[in-house]
């Protein structure tokens, strides 16, 4: 008897996926979607959502088809999105991070091109930086509008433990390479990362990629151009990298330190690592996290140049923005028009800027005064607005079913078990769209 | 004694007040339980259990990728698996885990069981203080461990001496040895309190012949405590096989699979492919694999211990 109730057990265990398949496949009926006259705006739960709160508020206020704001809580927002989609559940109008996060449904045929809002109403393009607006075009189609903030990924340091150890933010890469190795003379970790949780390693080398390749390498291996990956581009950048890797500029236990349960953030505020390469959502991180050290200490630097690169050194990467896409069916099209403007209205961009995100409409440098950190939004919007490239993070440009694999690739060529050979196969055995 | 000990083992207690009323009677009315007390528990079986399950065995032969209808493609998603080599390293590391937790709980915890079923003074806070981590939730249980080995700011970083530069989750062993000692900390309280139970159902009879017999400490435990403990032995180790081929959390938050895929173990890569890369075939067929390894494993445990005859450790007794 026993032994029945463990046999029933694990198979209860061994199911979960069945029953959350199951549940997730069956879900018909339940009536929201588009059918009831108002219209479905779907967003990643997060503290963010106040603005978002606002702008609906204001839209009903005029609309004749209201606005209902859902909120899909933190991490597992993807995944959520993936299953209801397809469902009569699925919103009209959805949050996404442009690119990979929406080409399986572009592909699918449920996505809505907004060419024709864009001949009705040019500003829905225009009022965007293009660098940040185009992340979102699939097959050179239109499908999202910003709707959050911009957030390259920089180079930050503790300008303390530089100086102590008589070196200063680098702007070329051999200044980087001698930044380090004084640094590691002066025993602390030259450079924090949080090798654990793998998409910071990854940071790495989207910069070598664009700085040596340029921006094309990965457009054209996202397209499908496998030979990419194995040109003499590519494998200078992994050399490079590796290099660099070799020097002892992570140290030696990095894979064991992550970002996000606030390891490497500490490595740097306390004194115990020079840099961090990290999104520009880092400041306000340590802002939060170790107040003393972020208004007296904290640098913030674009990636070093590197000699002969074919990239141009002003373009950045990161995430370019979020999106709104709207769905096809959406049965209150003028109505999603409508809201979709809002996206550059002035009181819009004003409300972001005072929660701290950067928005991307090309007026926004009217407002910066108003932000959170004036100085820190006006670092981040020069740089952006001048970056004739913004590389979208890799594991958000590949479709979503890359990112496991792509991660774990970048984790084993910066612990040794995978050589430049073994990395270039590994990138080109990635699905593509 | 005998008799009275085979009485409560029996399923169907008689309430001592009516023990005047005819035997027939009794077996009438209360007798066992007909299917009908069965009916809840079996409905919501099916339809949480076997109808998912038979659901996963249909997705397991189609290609899905969350959106659209799933496409029928037969044995390729089998083929796929079967050629993965992360998959087979996967069973390997599954295994592997699964065995290290067996060999290091149950010493661990039959000594403990035994020990906190005795009469020591202190015992029982003590016995309360140690079972605490069973009372906490894997995911705490992860997070905190975590924290813990953090190689800049936790145990490592003050312990060089033991754990060098404190890459613990960096190198394939020594991310496996955390994996194992997590669980370890975890689970043996539970199957402490296994063997505590049945250290104490051993009669003191047994011990008073024993020790008039001449026999020490050292050979009263293992000629008497071991042997009837047999039967919680089988019933732990079968919770601990059944566990570690499911163990799921502990490997998602302290170790994600890595470094690279070094402790990726089949019950992670089955989330991974269905929830992370959106393959819910060769999640299927990972899960499905997961059930019947399982299942056997579960089997062929109870028929070579003789579990199956569930033959009472009280005959010495009589």
């Amino acid at each position: 008897m026993r032994t029945r109730t463990r046999f029933s057990r694990m198979l209860v265990g061994g199911v979960t996926l069945g029953m959350a398949l199951s549940l997730s496949a069956c879900g018909d009926d339940g009536g929201s979607g588009s059918s009831d006259g108002k219209i479905h705006v779907l967003v990643y739960g997060d503290a963010t959502n106040k603005v978002e709160k606002a702008v609906v508020a204001e839209f009903n206020k005029t609309s004749k088809v209201k606005a209902v704001l859902d909120t899909i809580p933190g991490a597992t927002y993807q995944q959520k999105l993936q299953t209801i989609i397809n469902t009569p559940q699925a919103p009209d109008v959805f949050y996404n991070w442009g690119a990979g996060s929406i080409q399986p449904f572009v592909k699918a045929g449920l996505l809505m091109p907004l060419d024709d809002f864009i001949k009705d109403d040019p500003k829905l393009k225009s009022a965007f930086l293009p660098s940040v607006f185009n992340a979102a075009q699939v097959d050179g189609k239109s499908y999202g509008v910003p709707m959050r903030g911009t957030q390259p990924v920089l180079l930050f340091s503790n300008d303390k433990v530089l100086k102590d150890a008589g070196t200063k933010a680098p702007k070329t890469w051999d200044e980087l390479i001698d930044s380090v190795k004084k640094l590691k003379k002066s025993g602390v970790t030259p450079i924090a990362l949080g090798g654990g949780d793998q998409w910071p390693t990854l940071m790495w080398f989207e910069y070598l990629y664009d700085r040596i390749a340029g921006p094309d390498l990965l457009e054209k291996a996202v397209g499908g151009d496998k030979d990419a990956w194995a040109s003499e581009d590519s494998k200078k950048a992994l050399n490079k990298l590796k290099e660099l890797v070799d020097t002892g500029a992570f140290g030696t236990n990095y894979d064991s330190v992550k970002y996000t349960d606030g390891g490497s953030p500490a490595l740097v505020a306390r004194g115990k690592a020079g840099y961090e390469l990290m999104g520009s959502w880092y400041y306000s991180q340590q802002q939060e996290n170790a107040k003393e050290f972020a208004e007296k200490d904290l640098g913030y630097n674009s990636f070093p140049t590197i000699d002969g690169g074919k990239g141009d050194p002003a373009n950045v990467v990161g995430n370019t923005n979020n999106y709104y896409s709207v769905m096809k069916k959406t049965k209150h099209p003028e109505a999603v028009a409508k809201f979709l403007k809002l996206m550059y209205s002035d009181k819009f961009i004003k409300q972001q800027l005072a929660i701290g995100n950067l928005p991307t409409t090309t007026n926004t440098e009217k407002f910066l005064d108003t932000a959170a950190d004036p100085k820190y939004a006006r670092y981040q919007f020069d740089l952006v607005k001048k970056a004739p490239s913004f590389q979208l993070s890799w594991d958000q440009a590949y479709p979503q079913s890359a990112s496991e694999q792509m991660h774990q690739a970048v984790q084993q060529f910066f612990n040794g078990s995978l050589d430049v050979d073994g990395f270039i196969k590994a990138m080109q055995a990635l699905p593509t769209a | 004694m005998t008799t009275q000990l085979t009485r409560a083992a029996a399923p169907v207690k008689s309430s001592g007040r009516k023990s005047g009323r005819a035997r027939g009677a009794q077996s009438a009315d209360v007798g066992r339980p007909g299917f009908a007390w069965a009916v809840p528990a079996t409905i919501f079986f099916v339809l949480f259990a076997i109808l998912p399950l038979l659901a996963v065995a249909a997705l397991s032969f189609m290609s899905w990728g969350g959106i659209g209808d799933p496409e029928w493609v037969g044995l390729d998603n089998w083929n796929r698996v079967f050629d993965d080599p992360v998959m087979i390293k996967s069973i390997w590391l599954t295994l592997l885990l699964t065995v290290l937790g067996v060999v290091l709980q149950t010493p661990l915890s039959i000594l403990i069981g035994v020990w906190a079923a005795g009469t020591q003074r202190n015992r029982a806070v003590i016995s309360a203080v140690y079972f605490v981590p069973l009372l906490l939730s894997s995911t705490a249980v992860s997070v905190l461990w975590r924290a813990l080995l953090d190689p800049n700011f936790g145990i490592p970083s003050e312990a060089t001496w033991l754990f060098g530069d404190g890459n613990l989750f960096g190198k394939q062993t020594t991310a496996i040895g955390v994996l194992a000692f997590v669980s370890t900390w975890q689970f043996t309280p539970l199957h402490s309190l296994i063997y505590q139970g049945a250290a104490r159902a051993i009669p003191q009879v047994l011990y008073q012949a024993a020790e008039i017999d001449g026999a020490g400490r050292v050979r009263q435990f293992f000629h008497i405590t071991l042997p009837q403990l047999r039967n919680s032995i089988i019933t732990s180790m079968i919770l601990m096989v059944v566990g570690g081929l499911t163990t799921f959390e502990t490997v998602l938050i302290l170790t994600q699979g890595g470094p690279g895929t070094d402790t990726t173990i089949s019950a992670y890569y089955m989330y991974q492919k269905a929830f992370k890369s959106f393959d819910f075939g060769a999640g299927a067929v990972i899960a499905l694999l997961l059930v019947v390894a399982a299942t056997i494993i579960s089997l062929i445990v109870v028929r070579l211990s003789g579990y199956d005859k569930m033959r009472s450790t009280m005959e010495g007794v009589s």
